[in-house]
Formats: structure tokens, sequence, C-alpha cells
């Protein structure tokens, strides 16, 4: 269960930097601002969960 | 003989069920506002829901900290009855049961809508009558359920939810894989731009997609250990939500669809175009956007198809449901500290839930689902409707209200936050906002929060874009609050408490027993130690 959880935060994170590499090859303006900003969300939501599984895996016995 | 103990919540929420508890009321919202802010802001949509986003994440922080601080079910109302007083913790829990009457109605709608994908006789402007009935019928069948204290339970809700975000997670997974042209999301956004008005109006729709926050504070009240548990679950919560609400509309405007979409002539359109009234049917669209989005994914429309709706209509009623539950519990918990009268605090001498509550609260949104429904049902109410209230009705006057309600609420939950860092810095924050600027006051070190004045602008401009573009949410929103705020003054008056000041409360003790029923046992010798400390200072101070 913690690999399929792990891998669904990696694959969040990873999705969300290629949607923010393709928004940013637009160029940074406010067409391209809320892909950016989903990308970067999918990023943070993705390290979010891939910490709290490293620290779960730390924390237990 | 020793007084009965007062009945408590059982805490045997999950982190999972905490989640899928938050999840199935702020999740279910993009099902709704996603069509309404595609109809409205065209090809702004993504921007709108950038801007509601950021206000939204500012909101989510905001009630983490403040949920994790105090871990009660009150919910904003309480945060802003501490933090400011009766009569603004009146005000803002009265603003959250407008929006949880809205909540019964405008899920219980929509649910039908999402069926109507799959069932023709259920669409609303077609049949208007059978809809206005099944949604009637779904609305008194969640009130009995109420009544005989049937809930849907966590696991379900957990099942339902989980379900939901791998089926969404494939919509846009395939949808961004196949079906989306960055090319094409700039080209709609520069060609179809909408007016500063529409754009305002779209923005203060996208707010309903992030409606349901007050789930975390009574997930809060049910959870084990939730200064802990709370800030883990709603983070991710805050960011799951956000990451859909812009995913979906991003696709929508850089969607191209599976099978080419024509209007009535034979034009191929773009696929939000479908949702402006102006188009045939446009307005049916606007209530089942995702299913209809999901429908047109390449490969996996095929399966979307035909389960989407059914799943929407799932979760739409889970919503509905909170709708009817919640709003008992807020009255509930606004009558036991004398903000509403005792009558809200009976309960069923058979089935022990707050019946009068749920008849009172479904009562109301019965009342304006009639509302809504009337010039669909009746074609003379339609000039009555044109004359007085620009024509609007159906999901457009649901809509507005729950804007209203939302951007009310949520405004004095700032208010309240930024009152609780100065007047109350010795409760442990496990949680705490990021960016804020030390400073003292009266004698106490306190952290002032930037974020939550940055999220006031936000969510009082989107009040201020409600008033500005919501004729009927202008006229029956503060109307609703006027209301309110008379029985409040009336029922005050009657008791002899005072009206516009507060009632004198024990804060302290109140906050020490709060954590101790939460298990957070650390936290609460953490407090008195603060206030013991606290208190040795002051007594010092005064001294020299």
């Amino acid at each position: 269960m913690i690999a399929y959880r792990a891998f669904l935060a990696a694959a969040t994170a990873i999705v969300g930097t290629i949607i923010a590499i393709r928004m940013l090859a637009y160029g940074i303006r406010l067409e391209t601002l809320p892909g950016i900003v989903l990308g970067a969300a999918m990023i943070g939501l993705g390290a979010h969960r891939l910490s709290l599984i490293v620290r779960a895996r730390r924390s237990a016995p | 003989m020793s007084a009965s103990p007062k009945p408590e919540l059982r805490r045997s929420v999950t982190p999972w069920g905490s989640f899928s508890w938050g999840y199935s009321d702020v999740g279910a919202d993009i099902f709704i506002g996603l069509g309404l802010v595609l109809a409205a802001a065209a090809g702004a949509t993504n921007v709108a829901f950038l801007f509601a986003g950021v206000v939204y994440v500012c909101i989510g922080l905001a009630y983490t900290e403040l949920a994790a601080a105090y871990p009660v079910a009150g919910g904003g109302q309480y945060f802003v009855l501490r933090g400011l007083g009766d009569i603004f913790g009146f005000i803002a829990g009265w603003a959250v049961l407008l929006d949880f009457t809205i909540d019964i109605t405008i899920f219980a709608w929509t649910a039908i809508d999402y069926l109507s994908q799959l069932i023709p006789v259920l669409v609303g402007s077609t049949h208007p009558w059978t809809h206005f009935t099944l949604t009637l019928a779904l609305i008194m069948a969640l009130c009995l359920l109420n009544v005989i204290g049937v809930r849907e339970s966590t696991a379900f809700q957990g099942f339902v939810s989980a379900l939901d975000i791998l089926s969404e997670t494939c919509i846009l997974f395939f949808g961004f894989l196949f079906a989306f042209r960055p090319d094409l999301l700039i080209h709609t956004m520069r060609v179809d731009w909408p007016s500063p008005s529409n754009l305002m109006l779209g923005m203060s729709l996208a707010i309903i997609s992030f409606v349901g926050l007050e789930s975390i504070s009574q997930a809060a009240q049910e959870t084990q250990r939730p200064a802990s548990i709370i800030p883990r679950t709603s983070v991710a919560l805050i960011l799951t939500i956000l990451i859909y609400a812009l995913a979906y509309s991003n696709l929508a405007l850089g969607f191209v669809p599976w099978h080419p979409i024509v209007d009535p002539q034979g034009h191929p359109v773009s696929f939000w175009q479908i949702f402006p009234a102006s188009y045939p049917g446009g307005s049916d669209n606007q209530g089942k956007a995702v299913a209809l989005l999901a429908a047109q994914v390449p490969y996996f429309g095929a399966l979307a198809a035909f389960y989407v709706p059914v799943l929407g209509a799932v979760l739409l009623t889970i919503s509905s449901n909170s709708g009817v539950f919640g709003s008992s519990r807020i009255a509930y918990a606004m009558s036991s500290t004398n903000l509403l009268p005792s009558v809200f605090q009976r309960v069923h001498p058979r089935y022990r839930t707050p019946m009068i509550s749920i008849l009172a609260f479904c009562g109301v949104a019965v009342f304006e689902l009639v509302f809504a429904a009337m010039p669909s049902l009746d074609p003379n109410a339609v000039a009555l409707y044109d004359r007085f209230f620009h024509g609007e009705s159906g999901l457009d006057f649901l809509a507005d209200l729950y804007a209203f309600g939302a951007a009310t609420s949520y405004s004095f939950v700032f208010l309240a936050l930024i009152a609780l860092r100065l007047a109350d810095p010795l409760s442990p924050r496990k949680f705490k906002i990021p960016f804020n600027i030390p400073m003292t006051f009266r004698g106490e070190r306190v952290e002032f929060p930037i974020v939550g004045v940055l999220g006031f602008i936000g969510i009082f401009s989107i009040l201020l874009f409600t008033l500005q573009t919501h004729p009927l949410g202008r006229i029956f929103g503060p109307s609703w609050l006027l209301v309110g705020i008379v029985l409040y003054f009336i029922y005050r008056r009657r008791k002899q408490l005072p009206i516009l000041r507060s009632q004198h409360r024990d804060w302290r003790k109140a906050q020490a027993e709060i954590l101790r029923n939460a298990g957070e046992l650390e936290l609460m010798d953490e407090y008195v130690a603060n206030v013991k400390a606290s208190d040795e200072r002051r007594a010092k101070a005064g001294a020299s």
C-alpha cells in the first residue's frame, strides 16, 4: 500500500513537472500562469505526500 | 444524584476518513462550478479559478490553523464568536446556514442534472416538472433519513471519495495526454476573453467550487489528536481540490473533443461554448459539465460517459446530505452558545436527532427550490422574474446565494483569525499559517498573519464582485442576513442577554476543556503553562 501511495505521489509530481514545462515553453504570461500554477501545485502535493510517507517510514518501529 | 455527563461526539475518524469527509463536501463543488464559470468567464475561466483558488488556499490554511487550535464542531461561527464576539458570530453562523440550505438544494438539483445525461426525461428545460419533482423528492428523502438518524457511513463516504479521485485523475490524465493543446488554450484566452463584468461574475462563481471547508472543523471534532491529524489531511485536501479546479478549467479551454461538437446549424463549436445560456441547452449543460467533459475524453470517455454521471449524482447527493446534516449541527452549536433559540437543540424523543433544526432548514431549502424552479414550472412567472430579478432563476439563483453566503462567512473567518492571533496567543497552534510579523500586543508576543490580511482582501473583493454582478444575490443575500439579525435581536432581548455586546464566557477554562476532550493532553499542559506564565508576567509588571 505504501509503495502504491509513493508511486501516486511521485506520479503527481512528475505530471505536474510536465504540465509546468509545457506551459513554460510558451513563456511566463497571463495565459500560461494558471497552467504553471497547476503544475506547481501538483509538484507541491506530490512532494507533501512523499514527505509524509518518508516521515511515516522513519517513525515506524 | 450526580448529573449525567453531556453527550459528546465519538472521536473515531481516521486520517483518511478526515480527508474523505472534507473531499466529499468540497470535491463535489467542481461538478457544479465548472459549467457555471465556463458560461460566465469564457476564455478567462482558468484565471477566474486561479484567483478564487488562491483565495481558497488562504481560507483553507486559516481553517486548518483554527480547527487544529480549536477542535470543535461549530466551525466558522465558533471561531468568529470567539474572536469577534456574539453578534459577529451570529452573522457568520447565519451566513453559513444560508450556504448549508443552498447546499441541500443546489446539490440535489445538480444530482438530477447529472442523471439527466443518461436519462433524457430528467432534463430540466424540456421536462421541468419531472426535474422539480425528483429534486423535491430527493430533499424530502434526505430530510427523513436525517430525522430518523441514518447517515452514510464514513466507509461508504471514503469509498465514493476514492472512486471519484481515481475517476477524476483518469479524466485529467487522458484529457491532458490526448486532448489538450496549449496553443488552443492560449488562442481561446486571447479571442474569447470576457468583459470585466463577466470576469468578476466568473470569479465570484468560481468560489463556489471551494465551499465546504466547514467540514474541516466538523472532522476536527470527531478526530483523535486533531491538532496533529487535521493539518496533515487539510494540506492534502486543499492542494487536491485546487489541482482539480485548475486542471479542469485549463483542460476545458484547450480541449479538443474526441467527437467534434456542432451547434444546431452544423457549425463546429469549442467545448466551452456549449455552456452559455445562449447556446441551445446551455443552461442544462451547466449543471453537468464534468460528465460532458468526461464523455469527450479520448478512449476513457467510452467508459466514463456511462458511469461518471452516476458517480457525480452519488457524490452530489452525499454533499446535499451534508447540507442537511451540517445545517442542523451548526444550528445546534449556535443554540448552545445562545445565538439561536434553544428549540434548535431539541432532539426527537425516539431517534435522538435535532428534528426541529432538520425540518426548519430543509423547509428553507424547499422554499429556495420552489423559487429557483418557478419560471420553468409556470410561464406566467417568467415576466415577473424578468421585471424584478433580471430574469435570473434556476441554477443561477442558487449559485448567487451560495457565493454570497460563502464570501460573507469566509470574510468573517479571516477577521477572526487575525483577532484570535492577537487576543489568544496563549493557545498552542501546532499548525500556523506561514508569513507572520512578530510584534507585541497588550504585553504578549504575537504573530500578525500577513496571509490572513491578503486572504481577507481576496474574499472581500469576491463578496463585492458578488454584490456587483449577481442581481439576486445582492437582494436575497443581505435580506437573509437582515432577517436573521432582527430575529437575533428579538431572541436576545427576550432572554435578557446583551444584544450588541457579548455574553461573558470563560474562554481559558473552555480551551483547556476542548484540548482535554480532543485527547491533546500535551497541548493542554502547554496551554496551562502558557496561561500561568502570562499571569505571572502580568503580576510582575503590575507590581513594578
